[in-house]
């Protein structure tokens, strides 16, 4: 059936079963490949998008849930300004984060709602925020730094 | 702000993606390393690597695979540095298949065993530094300057005076014509621009913004999705289906029996996923292979009482020793089977053309990938034709290419794209795992030292799985019915002049650095029918742990410090003692921790680099938290430390996460009970210890990096959680236990 959904800022109708999970809709009906397939079921994170500005497991979202062009997805794509990369996207550079690189959308996609709904998250936060996104590379250290200098830059 | 460059943020997604290299030249079969044809309008390619064209544009093919490990960033470095042009002004595409590319280490064209800087070190040095020259003698004959007296900055010639250069890429005509010189000056260490710096990744900017391209990410016109049902134990086969209501479903195209399930074809993943779940298939498992990692051990175990095995090394008479030895100690360690659990799913994609078949798959082995692809798709490899991706993580799965039969076999079928995706849930259940192998030791002690040491080792041999189709690549020209008799022969051939010996179940252990007057290490075979493989480290990550911890039970028994019961075994092999030396200093070895905590260390040495481990951990909650992980590390000359310092870093932590978690097992049906990360464990963010890493700068050859961080990290963890406990961790995954910390 058709549905209409509001992603990176524009509407678009795509065809698709409504019990079609979000990630997929994203992936294969839209050619946004930035977001991941990792698990399916909620316990990787490499599917992770806002909507409506939180961090979500597009792989576990029905698409039907954001349908009518209410509700507003952002993926990897859309995330970075015009011609300025996302302030999350620069401490991901300044710290070499990437490894195989696969995670890392879904990271960064989480990290940047963290940092969104809050401008200096503890340590702890941090930790307790990410461990739904998992790296099988061990980026992990480099994350923590990469968020903690974004989140040090912002309170300073 | 950084200005995002477009051509920068595209020209790695653009080498991976199906789309964008469809329909244009596709990449030349470049099969001697001469000049070959190039892949742009008006460009010279002067050698198998290299090609600039009329714009400035120079393209470096990349033979290694991007797995994560660093190569796009480490191997393009290496030319750039010869052809002294910037290594962000080089755009990388991934090699073809070709005889050029093959690993001269392996004879095959494959990404593995730490081996793709040390392998390259000196062939893309020389492949920078011969165009290098000519590009100089083509200006020499433009200035009518002595070669001698120009230089080269940046992608251009510079003249003696000071002022006047020439791009390099108004050198192409007059390069054209003059001939590679046989002989190259590499450039001197102390001169090195690139080598040896601090480098961002080069690859970092297309993976931060999602325009990396994975294997799963290719997009063809008309794609159709395939996903497979599989058999549910191993060796199980099929004997008939029921279709009717997966075909009845929205999106659903073809349901077809192939050589490794049943295939079902649809127009989306989603749609293909919910009509498997509709099939009904009758497997015949009489031949199913009915184990479990107990069962395993108990056959080991017998295989081992049976036969003492083929002897692998032997110094004195380490047996005669232990008969009349007063002080033996012997210990026992197990190592269970392990997945990979990449974090991108196994997939594959191909399209039938009118030239035969083209396949897109993030494959550690494009060669294996080929011969894979002919084996069941009725095409020779001459007519395959195997794109490589980037890869979302490889640690030796993607040595294996069961994915690009099965959709090289839908897609001749079907003569449509196939994009064939394994959920997580195939990725696991039908993973090639990491053998579970079993150590026996004796070590005899006399005066705080050890006199004798016998190392039994009891497993598989990883070649005989491997063998399939790494036989056949080897001959690519051979018709596929031979394919099974080449790898039965050179099964049968291993360790001898026609194959190379398979070091997977010993290494790690015959070369036990300890001086031991009398020291037998031997392996004894036993394959219980569980596909295996590549894990990395492969022999190191069960060797390290075992002969690690054996040396510690010794140190113990002896009543020692670890660190200098270690150091007294070490008298001739300074670049051990260094780095153990290192971490146990930068960890503050002796010295006194946090109520609740404890230290262990661990010493191993693989693909040619010293690493040596502290771990500091607790037991809190009846569940085991490790702190601090303290790392040095030498891997002799690095070509870009933070990428040595990275692999250090992942190398540790997917060590740890085997020590912690690390276990597949099966049920009494044969059914693998793991099937995701809910019952396959990752270590995650909030679980991560400090850690730090010391990389020995020297200047001996480079080593290996991505694998050797791995190997210590598993014996430190237990030796220290002994050090809390008094409970010896004997087997992998560690237990907390009842211990009272
Ligand atoms: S793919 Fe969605 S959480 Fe793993
Ligand atoms: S970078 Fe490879 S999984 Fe995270």
């Amino acid at each position: 059936m058709t549905i209409t959904i509001r992603v990176n800022g524009a509407e678009q109708s795509v065809d698709a079963p409504e019990d079609t999970p979000l990630l997929w809709v994203l992936r294969d009906w839209m050619g946004l490949k930035g977001t991941k397939f990792g698990c399916g079921i909620g316990q990787c994170g490499a599917c992770t998008v806002h909507i409506d500005g939180s961090a979500q497991r597009s792989c576990i979202t029905p698409v039907a849930r954001v349908a009518g062009g209410e509700v507003s997805v952002t993926t990897i794509e859309g995330l970075a300004g015009e011609d300025s990369l996302h302030p999350v996207q620069e401490a991901w550079l300044e710290h070499n984060v990437p490894q195989c690189g696969y995670c890392q959308s879904g990271q960064i996609m989480s990290a940047a709602a963290l940092l969104d709904q809050e401008a200096n998250p503890d340590d702890e936060r941090i930790s307790e925020f990410m461990a739904g996104n998992l790296c099988r590379c061990g980026t992990y250290p480099r994350i923590h730094a990469a968020i903690r200098s974004v989140a040090d830059g912002s309170a300073s | 702000m950084s200005e995002i460059s477009r051509r920068e943020l595209f020209r790695l997604g653009a080498a991976g993606s199906g789309a964008l290299v469809l329909g244009m030249v596709l990449p030349g079969c470049a099969t001697a390393p001469g000049e070959r044809e190039p892949t742009r309008v008006g460009a010279w390619a002067p050698n198998a690597w290299l090609e600039i064209d009329p714009d400035g544009g120079v393209a470096f093919t990349l033979d290694r695979v991007e797995m994560g490990q660093g190569t796009v960033t480490g191997i393009t470095t290496l030319v750039a540095e010869e052809l002294d042009v910037a290594p962000q002004n080089i755009e990388v595409v991934f090699a073809p298949v070709g005889d050029a590319y093959i690993n001269p280490q392996y004879g095959l064209q494959v990404t593995g065993g730490s081996s793709s800087v040390r392998t390259s070190w000196e062939r893309v040095r020389e492949a920078g530094a011969r165009v290098r020259a000519v590009l100089l003698a083509s200006a020499a004959e433009v200035w009518q300057e002595p070669v001698a007296s120009l230089t080269t900055g940046d992608g251009h010639v510079l003249h003696p005076d000071g002022t006047q250069r020439i791009a390099y890429k108004d050198l192409l005509a007059l390069a054209a014509r003059q001939s590679m010189p046989e002989q190259v000056t590499l450039r001197r260490p102390e001169d090195f621009r690139y080598i040896g710096k601090h480098n961002r990744r080069l690859d970092a900017l297309a993976k931060v913004t999602g325009q990396a391209r994975f294997g799963i990410d290719v997009e063809l016109e008309g794609m159709r999705y395939a996903v497979v049902a599989r058999p549910p134990a191993i060796g199980a086969r099929l004997v008939a289906f029921d279709d009717s209501r997966a075909r009845g479903l929205p999106g659903v195209i073809d349901v077809l029996a192939i050589e490794r399930g049943v295939a079902v074809v649809a127009e989306s993943y989603w749609q293909a996923m919910k009509a498997r779940g509709e099939l009904s298939i009758e497997w015949d498992e009489s031949d199913a292979v009915k184990v479990t990692q107990n069962s395993v051990f108990r056959q080991y175990r017998q295989a081992a009482d049976d036969s003492a095995g083929d002897t692998e090394r032997s110094e004195g008479d380490a047996a005669g020793v232990l008969e009349n030895a007063d002080e033996v100690l012997e210990a026992e360690y197990e190592a269970p089977f392990l997945a990979h659990a990449t974090m991108e799913p196994q997939n594959a994609t191909a399209m039938v053309t009118d030239r035969g078949l083209e396949v897109w798959a993030p494959t550690q082995g494009p060669d294996l990938a080929r011969i894979a692809a002919a084996r069941t798709s009725g095409y020779s490899p001459g007519e395959i034709r195997v794109h490589t991706t980037f890869l979302g993580g490889g640690f030796g799965r993607r040595l294996t290419q069961e994915y690009v039969e099965e959709v090289a076999e839908i897609a001749s079928h079907r003569k449509e794209p196939i994009k064939l995706v394994w959920s997580r849930e195939d990725d696991i259940r039908h993973d090639v795992f990491r053998p579970a192998m079993l150590h026996r030791f004796r070590g005899a002690l006399a005066d705080g030292r050890v006199t004798a040491w016998d190392h039994q080792i009891t497993g598989p041999l990883i070649f005989d799985w491997f063998a399939r189709n790494a036989a056949a690549a080897q001959y690519p020209w051979a018709p596929r019915m031979f394919y099974n008799t080449l790898a039965s022969v050179g099964r049968m051939t291993e360790d001898t002049f026609l194959t190379p010996k398979d070091h997977s179940a010993i290494e790690g252990a015959v070369d036990v650095p300890y001086a031991v007057p009398d020291l037998w290490v031997r392996h004894t075979h036993s394959d219980a029918g569980v596909p295996v493989s590549y894990w990395r480290s492969v022999g190191h990550s069960h060797n390290g742990f075992a002969v690690e911890t054996f040396m510690d039970e010794l140190a113990h028994r002896a009543g020692e410090d670890p660190v200098a019961f270690r150091l007294r075994h070490l008298e001739d092999s300074p670049r051990h003692r260094a780095v153990l030396e290192r971490a146990a200093e930068a960890a503050g070895w002796g010295g006194s921790l946090p109520e609740g905590r404890a230290r262990g260390v661990a010493l191993h040495r693989s693909f040619g680099t010293f690493v040596a481990q502290v771990v500091e951990a607790s037991i809190e909650d009846g569940a085991i938290r490790v702190h601090r992980v303290t790392c040095a590390a030498d891997c002799g000359r690095m070509v870009n430390p933070d990428i040595v310092r990275m692999q250090m870093e992942g190398g540790i932590l997917f060590g740890l996460t085997a020590a912690l978690y690390g276990e597949v097992d099966w049920d009494e049906n044969g059914r693998l009970q793991q099937s995701n990360f809910h019952d396959y464990t990752l270590m995650r963010h909030d679980e991560t210890p400090e850690l730090s890493i010391i990389l020995v700068e020297n200047g001996e050859d480079p080593q290996g990096v991505g694998e050797p961080g791995t190997p210590p990290a598993i014996p430190a963890l237990g030796n220290a959680l002994f050090a809390l406990t008094g409970e010896r961790q004997r087997r992998t995954p560690f237990q907390a236990g009842s211990a009272d910390a």
